[in-house]
């Protein structure tokens, strides 16, 4: 009991060992042992072996691919997302609630159902592709498919940040500004920004850190030619395909150190951010 | 600079927030606009400000009509009640923000900037503060960063909407004193809003009393205590005592006490309302004919210098709150459950505009 | 009197003042922008889904969705999803009772821990399990020893499901039950109820909608997962085969009609996935506007 009191303070409700027990064991089951095995399986490999594995023109086009489209998705679903969020918030107009709700399909979507929709949408006889092709622009097969499936899937993400942020801003902040003579255009970029930018980074960084992952909704608009339009997670798939199991590993390992970076850079920006604005009234 | 205010309306849906308010605000003046909440009067100052837009009527600033022009052409400097500090600007940066705004042509150098942010650090007293974030101060230093922000883009016009409202009661205290010396300094044509009676009679060289969207009286501090022009006012300013009576032939009878009303010679037998405030009653051993009624002690509270004592209407079953200083309580040696008499020093009898069935 | 009169469109209410607010020109431009933006990615692909699938007529739609591989494969999603959609949420409610309600050390990391999931491509929460139970895998000799079947099975298929919608409920319920603070437990354990009732007649009240909010979401992802899934399923028809895999080999086969049709099933989830968020969101929005209005008459 000694022990026990100096990590955690004292209670008087019950249940903490069970309730702790359970999700240390449920989350060791589940998520930690599991997870670990990709590290000790790629550890079978050997430094060199690992190295050349994850480093060939195949892996390395489709680290390209998975990280560049995502990065262009996350920065278009950044811009219009936050677009989305000003629109839905400040403004009102007919319909505005069934829009809002629509905002979080792809959260609900599965996703080889958006995968297969986009491709009927963008192939060179589909709804749109059929005016896109002749204009020269393919999207469907293409890089650029790879792009509007990952965009799709983060759509959400930046609305949703910055949707309570906005909410939550005093109008006498804006009023103040206003007072102070500054334009709108100065109080959106000098006052309102700085406001938002913790939010539109985290909403920015979930969108990436989804999309670099995607799976469902890609293969189907890619059209998975290696060194072109393959992503890292096929990538994985095709690997698996040929029993090549280390080979696998490997690229995943390499996917879940970038992404496990980025989780902690998250929770490290929230964490910086809160402390440097978030503190009350002393 | 002068403010005029002419025949503003304002309604939000169904509320009528401002009734046809005219109002002359004289320049170097500092004026509170007191009221309890939901009487117009922060709606009125924003009117004034520009932020919000009046349905009908005009605000002219300096004889010049400026209903409507927007907020940012008024000069007005505005400081709100949760002080609205840029929370991820420094205090020097909030301080400097409406210099840095200014179209390139006016705006002043960098060193200029510096200097006057500095200047007005140091009238509020805050110079030492100026490179932290607002969440590091406490409420008092963030309403003085708020004026001294306010006051950089050198305003013709301070309006202050419940500035102390958000302060503890030692911290409001002192600020109100400090805002006072600063206008004193500065002589900025000023308007504050408030609905603390104390802060409007302590700060302000006007009062303007406010009531349901319509004004009540205008005056200096000492008018509008002294001799309240409605029943309202009467009321919303300190403590008062209020008797039912009736007015006869310029007479106010109350008890055995006659009082004689100005301006109602020929009122017949009309229902009105008499207000006396506690400190303007005296208590007496002895009836005095005509100036005094009967009245029971019921408890007494003395509270630091002041005596409060809370008595019954022998002839009538309403209660009268008096105050007596230590000193005469001490000379009277009053006890609970003694007869006395009530000799009001002075009295106001207003004709009750709607009077209860009799 | 007189100003009500001369004013009659002052009645209207006006939304915010004109000092904050933008010209309508700007206004209708950013709504018009917005809009489009979203009709390109979301109202134009579920118009897709809904047109294609109906596309031959209803008849084909009909005999596709009641083809014995498509019965099947809706089967074992809703195996998987009333598997996991429970087991995710005991462990949130136990989570959260020891993050939300306890303080002790290590906290921010199980917080970090918990969110993994979300971090992990769905392809690699498929390999994982391969690697621990596949022919090759850890527990690959004994399990076949055993004659235990897990990866291309229904068992791997469900732990897949579970691990990528592990955090939904913990996620909702942590930080509702810690802005709800223990001061209602500790109130209820003095008068002497016991840890279960506390949880079951206290807390579990307070967070009903969260706890709603989360199952939602968790049960949408159980049922959509596709990637994850597709890694431990082996596509065996009729036997491993979810709904989503389904509508992949349906459009592999070119059979699009048929994909569509169960496709189309998927995202009618998902629309009531969302009228129920809305709802739940209204709901605990109107319960909050409530308890602030009871919060402000008090003053």
């Amino acid at each position: 009991m000694a022990v026990l009191r100096s990590w955690k303070s004292h209670s008087v409700l019950p249940g903490f060992g069970l309730a702790l027990g359970f999700t240390i064991l449920y989350l060791s089951l589940i998520v930690l042992i599991p997870l670990s095995a990709t590290f000790i399986k790629t550890a079978e490999l050997g430094w060199g072996e690992f190295w050349t594995a994850v480093t060939t023109p195949r892996a390395l086009a489709s680290y390209r691919l998975s990280f560049g489209a995502a990065a262009i998705g996350a920065l278009l679903n950044t811009g219009f997302g936050l677009l989305t969020a000003w629109v839905l918030v400040r403004y009102t107009f007919p319909g505005k609630r069934l829009v809002d709700a629509l905002v979080d399909l792809p959260f609900a979507l599965p996703t080889a159902v958006a995968g297969i929709a986009l491709t009927a949408i963008y192939a060179p006889n589909g709804w749109l592709g059929q005016w896109l092709e002749p204009l020269g622009v393919k999207v469907a097969f293409t890089p650029l498919g790879v792009v509007i499936a990952l965009t799709f899937i983060g759509l959400p993400f930046v609305v949703r940040t910055v949707q309570p942020v906005l909410e939550d801003l005093e109008a006498e902040v804006e009023e103040a500004a206003a007072c102070l003579g500054a334009s709108r255009w100065q109080t959106f970029a000098q006052v309102l920004m700085p406001a938002l930018w913790p939010a539109l980074i985290t909403g920015f960084a979930l969108a990436f850190a989804r999309a670099v992952g995607e799976y469902g909704s890609v293969i189907f608009i890619a059209g998975n030619m290696p060194l072109i339009s393959e992503i890292s997670p096929l990538l994985i798939i095709t690997k698996l395909e040929q029993y090549d199991y280390a080979g696998a590993t490997a690229i995943a390992v390499v996917m879940l150190v970038i992404s496990f970076a980025l989780l902690l850079l998250i929770n490290g920006l929230q964490w910086w951010i809160s402390r440097r604005h978030g503190k009350r009234n002393p | 600079m002068s403010i005029e205010v002419r025949n503003i309306n304002k309604r939000f849906g169904n509320f009528t927030a401002l009734n046809n308010i005219s109002l002359d605000l004289p320049s170097g003046e500092l004026t509170a606009l007191l009221g309890p909440s939901g009487c117009g009067k922060t709606t009125l100052l924003r009117i004034i400000a520009g932020l919000e837009q009046p349905d009908g009527g005009n605000v002219l600033f300096h004889g010049k009509d400026a209903t409507g022009s927007h907020v940012r052409e008024r000069k007005v400097g505005f400081v709100f009640q949760h002080y609205a500090l840029f929370r991820h600007m420094t205090v020097f940066e909030n301080v400097a923000f409406g210099l840095r705004v200014r179209p390139r042509q006016e705006r002043p150098s960098e060193a200029e900037i510096r200097r006057k942010v500095h200047e007005l650090l140091e009238l509020v007293q805050l110079d030492w503060i100026a490179d932290r974030y607002p969440a590091q101060l406490s409420g008092g230093q963030r309403q003085r960063i708020a004026l001294a922000r306010a006051l950089a883009v050198e305003p013709q016009v301070l309006l202050l909407d419940e500035p102390f409202g958000a302060l503890d009661a030692k911290v409001r205290k002192d600020l109100r004193r400090w805002l006072r010396r600063l206008h004193d300094e500065l002589h900025i044509t000023s308007v504050f809003v408030t609905h603390d009676q104390e802060e409007a009679l302590e700060v302000a060289d006007r009062v303007v009393v406010l009531n349901k969207g319509g004004i009540e009286q205008v005056g200096t501090p000492d008018e509008v205590y002294d001799q309240p022009a409605t029943p309202f006012v009467y009321q919303f300013l300190g403590n008062v005592n209020l008797f039912h009576s009736r007015v006869h032939d310029g007479f106010a009878k109350i008890g055995e006490l006659e009082v004689a009303v100005d301006g109602h010679e020929d009122t017949q037998n009309a229902a009105a309302l008499a207000y006396v405030r506690p400190h303007d009653i005296e208590i007496h051993r002895t009836p005095e004919n005509g100036s005094t009624f009967a009245a029971t002690v019921v408890h007494i509270h003395a509270i630091g210098p002041i005596v409060r004592l809370e008595l019954a209407r022998a002839d009538a079953t309403e209660y009268v709150e008096a105050e007596l200083t230590r000193e005469r309580f001490r000379e009277l040696a009053l006890k609970e459950g003694e007869e006395i008499f009530v000799k009001p020093r002075s009295l106001r009898v207003f004709i009750d505009p709607n009077p209860a069935v009799a | 009197m007189s100003a009500v009169i001369s004013h009659p469109l002052s009645v209207l209410p006006v939304p915010a003042s004109r000092a904050t607010q933008e010209p309508a020109w700007v206004r209708w431009l950013l709504i018009s922008i917005a809009l489009g933006w979203l009709g390109l990615f979301l109202f134009i692909p579920l118009a897709a889904i809904f047109t294609e699938a109906l596309r031959k007529g209803l008849e084909v739609y009909w005999a596709s969705l009641v083809d014995p591989d498509a019965l099947s494969a809706i089967k074992l999603t809703l195996i998987a999803t009333v598997i996991a959609v429970p087991a995710n949420l005991v462990f949130g409610i136990a989570a959260a009772w020891a993050i939300a309600k306890f303080e002790f050390r290590g906290k921010q990391l199980l917080l970090t821990l918990i969110d993994l999931p979300f971090a992990v491509s769905p392809v690699i929460a498929g390999l994982i399990y391969v690697l621990l139970f596949g022919a090759q895998g850890w527990f690959g000799e004994w399990l076949q020893a055993h004659d235990v079947k897990i990866i291309f099975a229904v068992p791997g298929i469900v732990l897949a499901t579970i691990f990528v919608t592990f955090p939904f409920v913990a996620r909702e319920l942590i930080p509702l039950m810690q802005a709800q603070g223990t001061e209602e437990e500790e109130a209820a354990v003095t008068m002497g109820a016991s840890g279960w009732q506390t949880l079951w007649r206290v807390t579990l009240p307070n967070v009903k909608w969260g706890l709603l909010y989360g199952v939602i979401l968790c049960n949408a992802r159980a049922m959509g997962e596709f990637g994850a899934v597709s890694v431990v399923s082996g596509h065996i028809r009729g036997m491993t085969n979810t709904l989503p895999l389904h509508v992949e080999i349906l459009y592999n086969e070119y059979n699009f009609a048929a994909a569509f049709a169960a496709a189309s099933l998927l995202a009618g989830l998902a629309l009531v996935t969302l009228a129920l968020k809305s709802a739940v969101e209204w709901k605990t929005g109107a319960e909050l506007r409530a308890r602030n209005e009871e919060t402000s008459n008090e003053h």
